[in-house]
């Protein structure tokens, strides 16, 4: 993949999207064949890769006990990032949290937890985006947030990997689009996915 | 295949024909010791077969170190191999220890180092091949049983010397007479026909072992 | 250093969540008086008897209490993401290592301030004349624990008996921290003529450092997916 496009990945549920999105992010190890991220090997480069690339998930690593200022700072600090209060109000303020910053994440809507994860994201330098189905539990204009990170990414050069079963959504961000099935990647139409509105619904025992 | 197989054969013979010799001149040629009289002769059993316990496990933690680094599963293989084997020695060793000491010292069990340490070895060795049971996947498998075979057996010499200085505080250790010629060979021969008998048994459980893994692979494939 | 800067951090965020939640202190500092009270009970009232095992009592009832801290270290993750939250970030993997056994010692340690007072009421003991040889004890016992629990805590995080691996991997390894605690502390508290405490106290620092060494070294290889 080109540095700085911007990729939808769609496919059905239990086809391997998060999967293969936790591998990039060296979470997990393939089980054969090797791979390079940003230029570093996965097997090997794990730490050069986790410096660049950031993950995305459907829950998303937020703690329920802190409040939504501590979980940024906690992530931040995680990523060696050094940042005061102010920063971590304006990236708040930047999802729309600025008024529950103070507020336990266990008392959070899904939407609201969403935007939580959305500001740890953005608060580093990344290389890479990764995300898993970060349009859902959104509202309309949760999402139009995410479009507007996407975009924001784009500009500033960070390559994105958006990932979701639904694939109107995601190309609708996108440049390129690849789809996920059977074990399978291929691209596909990207315009012709971008009209489509096609919701994959996951078919039967799927083996991955 | 055949040639090894037939190579274990002969190995297999020569250790049970060492062992009945070695049993034999141990019960029945050498003069039994003057003090504890026959129950002495449990020495040619119990000593080999503690040696082949700590040996055993000496093996299972070079392999795992063998095995982290190589990530080979052939190693993981000769791992589990002698740990199996290993309890069964072990296990003979506390049995045999056991029945010794309860004619010659009037209990069944004493905190003496060696035996302790035997002890703690065996429950080691349990929870090595007690990890294995939860993986399904033979190379998490692999790296489960080696972590804890490599820290089990950093334990033993500590534990080892923990305890000798927890007795030495409460009694002087008991020191080791000296002993004839005749019950030091014999001792020697018993020793060389008990590794015999490991060596053959780890080729048997090895390529048993080998077949498991391939069997394994297989399942996993074609489910 | 980055290393440290991180563990840190998780060790900042789980004694938040814990002063926040009180799940584990309280229950644990329950559990600690009641083992204790129940060797006590079962005991009897002879004093002199007590006084002799006190040290073995108390330090079984610290190894009791210990698993139960043990068995939360990675469990806590468990609702925000499972302890991949913790692997995404970027650095040395062995800072989530020290960063639990930071929070593990800790959290002991403040369950031990409620549980030797407790013992010295039951078992009839007296801690001040020699509180600071008994603090050194406590505090080098604890950590050789925290080291080998929160490395095995690690490894049976993701088994599905983990309840009782952990105990059956942990004894036997603890063998030696057990013999260097309970002896020291039993000759501390009940006479030490011969000043053969010091041996024991040497053996709990070398248990501390070996254990140690090889458990930062090993860790990555526990955690690897």
């Amino acid at each position: 993949m080109d540095r700085g496009t911007t990729l939808a990945l769609v496919g059905p549920n239990g086809a391997g999207k998060t999967t293969l999105l936790k591998c990039l992010a060296t979470l997990l190890q393939p089980s054969d064949g090797e791979g390079t991220v940003c230029g570093f090997d996965l097997r090997k480069q794990g730490d050069a890769i986790r410096e660049r690339v950031g993950l995305v998930t459907v829950r998303g690593y937020v703690y329920d006990d802190l409040t939504a200022e501590e979980n940024l700072r906690f992530s931040a600090r995680m990523s060696g990032l050094k940042l005061g209060p102010d920063e971590y109000r304006a990236a708040l303020a930047r999802v729309g949290l600025e008024r529950a910053a103070d507020q336990r994440v266990r008392t959070f809507s899904t939407g609201m937890r969403k935007r939580v994860v959305l500001a740890q994201l953005r608060i580093r330098p990344l290389e890479l985006a990764l995300l898993d189905e970060p349009y859902s539990g959104l509202d309309t204009q949760g999402m139009a947030l995410v479009d507007e990170f996407v975009r924001e990414f784009r500009e500033e050069g960070t390559t994105v990997i958006i990932a979701s079963h639904q694939a109107g959504e995601a190309t609708r961000a996108a440049e390129q689009t690849l789809i996920l099935k059977d074990g399978k990647l291929s691209p596909m139409d990207h315009d012709e996915a971008a009209r489509s509105h096609l919701a994959f619904h996951s078919l039967g025992a799927s083996e991955v | 295949m055949t040639s090894k197989s037939g190579l274990a054969n002969v190995i297999g013979i020569a250790a049970l024909a060492l062992f009945l010799v070695g049993s034999f001149v141990g019960l029945f040629v050498v003069p039994a010791d003057g003090m504890q009289g026959d129950i002495q002769r449990l020495m040619y059993v119990h000593v080999p077969a503690a040696w082949l316990a700590f040996l055993s496990f000496f093996v299972v933690f070079l392999m795992s170190v063998l095995y982290l680094i190589q990530r080979d599963l052939r190693w993981d293989r000769v791992a589990q191999s002698s740990a199996e084997i290993g309890v069964v020695f072990t296990v003979l060793t506390l049995a045999l220890g056991s029945m010794w000491g309860k004619p010659t010292w009037g209990v069944w069990w004493t905190w003496d180092p060696r035996l302790t340490t035997t002890a703690i070895m065996l429950a080691i060795y349990v929870g090595y091949l007690a990890i294995r049971s939860f993986a399904d996947d033979p190379d998490k498998r692999a790296r489960w049983a080696a972590i804890v075979g490599i820290i089990g057996f950093a334990n033993v010499p500590i534990v080892y010397l923990s305890v000798i200085w927890w007795r030495t505080l409460h009694q002087p250790p008991s020191s080791p007479r000296s002993v004839s010629p005749e019950i030091l060979w014999t001792l020697m021969f018993n020793l060389a026909a008990f590794s015999v008998i490991y060596v053959y048994l780890m080729m048997r459980r090895i390529r048993l072992a080998k077949l498991e893994g391939e069997l394994e692979q297989r399942m996993a494939y074609h489910g | 250093m980055d290393l440290l800067r991180r563990a840190w951090t998780i060790v900042w965020k789980d004694l938040l969540i814990e002063a926040r939640t009180k799940q584990a202190f309280n229950a644990m500092v329950f559990f600690a008086a009641l083992v204790l009270f129940i060797f006590s009970f079962a005991l009897g009232p002879d004093t002199e008897l007590l006084q002799q095992v006190s040290g073995g009592l108390l330090w079984v009832g610290i190894a009791f209490t210990g698993i139960l801290s043990l068995n939360r270290t990675y469990q806590s993750e468990e609702t925000s993401g499972g302890i991949e939250g913790l692997r995404v970030y970027p650095g040395d993997p062995r800072a989530i290592y020290l960063g639990k056994l930071f929070g593990n010692i800790i959290i002991l340690l403040a369950v031990e301030m409620v549980l030797f007072p407790a013992a010295a009421v039951l078992f009839q003991i007296q801690l001040l004349p020699h509180a600071l040889e008994l603090a050194g004890v406590a505090i080098l016992g604890t950590i050789g624990f925290s080291i080998v629990g929160t490395f095995y805590a690690a490894l049976t995080v993701n088994l599905r008996a983990r309840e009782v691996m952990l105990p059956l991997l942990l004894f036997p390894a603890l063998i030696p921290m057990l013999l260097g605690a309970v002896n020291a502390t039993t000759l501390i508290v009940v006479g030490d003529p011969m000043l053969d405490s010091g041996i024991w106290i040497r053996l709990l620092v070398a248990f501390d450092v070996i254990f140690f060494v090889i458990s930062l070294w090993i860790f990555p290889i526990a955690l690897e997916e």
